[in-house]
């Protein structure tokens, strides 16, 4: 089965994908730190903001419609916010809490879209693993990365195997299927990770997982801190006065 | 329950990134305490069945469908420190691959579902496994624990939001609880599937309780 939707774009190659991932990833944060700090009013700000990103985005040259279809899974939370609009307001305050919560929410969309569909997932690991994120956590996420298309997978054929089976009906009966999937799909997730572990153990596991991949900042990452820095304070800069 | 950047303001995501960070750290010491390397592999493909099963989703009332958040589960079969870890990076890959709530939001989707999650739900379960006791005990509990363990991080879910300013408490209390208690019947329904389903398969798995 075919599984591209998780880092889908990385194999591009342009100006962002040759960046190193420790790069993108402090950027990124920095990044997501000053839109989300910013007034809501303050259009401005938000404007070369949006510039910004979708310099990044051009440069990038992931699709904009995968791009658009991304940013659609916030609308639900927009949702949320919307539905209490007529509860909470005094006029144009709420509309001011939807404008805020929606641009900020989508600009923080679109740059955690760009470091995702633009670093292939080991390296942001290592880049992770580089930064000084907790050692476990990264060889937790890195199992769980590998073993997770096995048992989607696995899922989606139990799940195919019930479709083809059953034509809907009551509702309880539905749930006691979807809990024998699941209990199956454990105890199949369990005893792979038994397996697996037996034959790491066999060939020498102590805990420690050694790659060769290294990582080496290059003068475009230089490059790139300078440029992003320089624009991104002038913004801040600029809208003290 | 996934927030998205820009939902919380500065004091609430930080107050809660500092939190959940603290309680990461806390799990990784225990977890290093009493667990080998063994466990590794197995937090990974733990995690990556939870990820897996949360893509099964069921319907609730009015057109809205819910889908397992597993928290108490995770931490039932592998310990509630354990279960904070595995909650962690499931979120971290969510946020991270799907955008499925904020980088920024990530401490307080740590803190509902990791630490009110698994922390917080198992320990329910562990004093109602001392409250009542009987053959069919953990089931009931279990239950119990994991539908409470849904209205509570709904409930901090909206309180984190009105805190922030975005929604007025009162109404979007009423509105989160009330769709996850339903919700919640579908994950308590779903652990305890599971449960009794993992006690004929291999009971053996159930004694692993250790960290």
């Amino acid at each position: 089965m075919n599984h591209a939707f998780l880092d889908k774009y990385s194999n591009l190659k342009s100006l962002i994908h040759k960046l190193d991932p420790r790069t993108k990833i402090i950027t990124f944060l920095l990044f997501i730190v000053f839109v989300i700090t910013n007034a809501p009013t303050d259009y401005i700000q938000f404007l070369s903001y949006s510039a910004i990103i979708l310099t990044v985005v051009f440069l990038s040259k992931v699709p904009l419609g995968y791009v658009f279809k991304r940013i659609i899974v916030i609308i639900p939370f927009v949702l949320l916010v919307a539905i209490f609009l007529p509860f909470a307001n005094k006029g144009q305050e709420g509309w001011i809490i939807f404008g805020n919560v929606m641009i900020k929410s989508i600009l923080a969309v679109l740059a955690t879209i760009m470091l995702s569909s633009t670093t292939k997932f080991h390296k942001l690991l290592k880049g992770l693993e580089l930064l000084k994120f907790p050692k476990i956590l990264i060889m937790i996420l890195s199992f769980m990365y590998r073993y997770v298309f096995i048992l989607v997978d696995e899922a989606q054929r139990m799940e195919r195997a019930r479709d083809s089976r059953y034509f809907g009906g009551e509702y309880l009966r539905q749930i006691k299927i979807i809990c024998n999937i699941i209990g199956l799909l454990f105890i199949r997730a369990y005893e792979r990770g038994e397996r697996v572990y037996q034959s790491m153990s066999a060939r020498g596991f102590d805990g420690n997982i050694i790659t060769m991949n290294k990582l080496e900042y290059t003068i475009t990452d230089v490059y790139f801190y300078i440029i992003f820095i320089v624009i991104i304070m002038t913004i801040k800069i600029w809208s003290l006065f | 329950m996934h927030i998205p950047d820009g939902f919380l303001d500065t004091k609430t995501w930080l107050a809660l990134t500092a939190v959940s960070g603290t309680a990461i750290a806390v799990s990784l010491k225990q977890t290093g305490k009493t667990l080998g390397e063994k466990q590794i592999p197995m937090m990974g493909i733990t995690a990556a069945f939870i990820f897996a099963a949360q893509m099964l989703n069921f319907p609730v009332a009015g057109g809205t469908s819910g889908h397992f958040m597993g928290g108490v589960l995770a931490a039932i079969l592998l310990g509630p420190f354990t279960g904070i870890l595995i909650m962690t990076t499931v979120l971290i890959i969510q946020c991270l691959i799907f955008q499925d709530g904020g980088v920024t939001a990530l401490g307080a989707s740590i803190f509902n579902m990791g630490i009110i999650g698994a922390f917080v739900g198992y320990y329910i379960y562990v004093i109602l496994n001392k409250i009542i006791k009987g053959s069919k005990s953990i089931f009931i509990n279990a239950f119990i624990a994991s539908w409470m363990s849904i209205i509570l991080a709904a409930a901090a879910c909206s309180v984190e939001l009105s805190i922030s300013g975005t929604v007025p408490l009162k109404t979007s209390l009423i509105a989160m609880t009330g769709v996850h208690a339903i919700i919640g019947i579908g994950e308590g329904l779903i652990t305890i599937a599971v449960l009794s389903f993992i006690k004929k398969v291999r009971p053996d798995l159930l004694e692993l309780r250790h960290g």
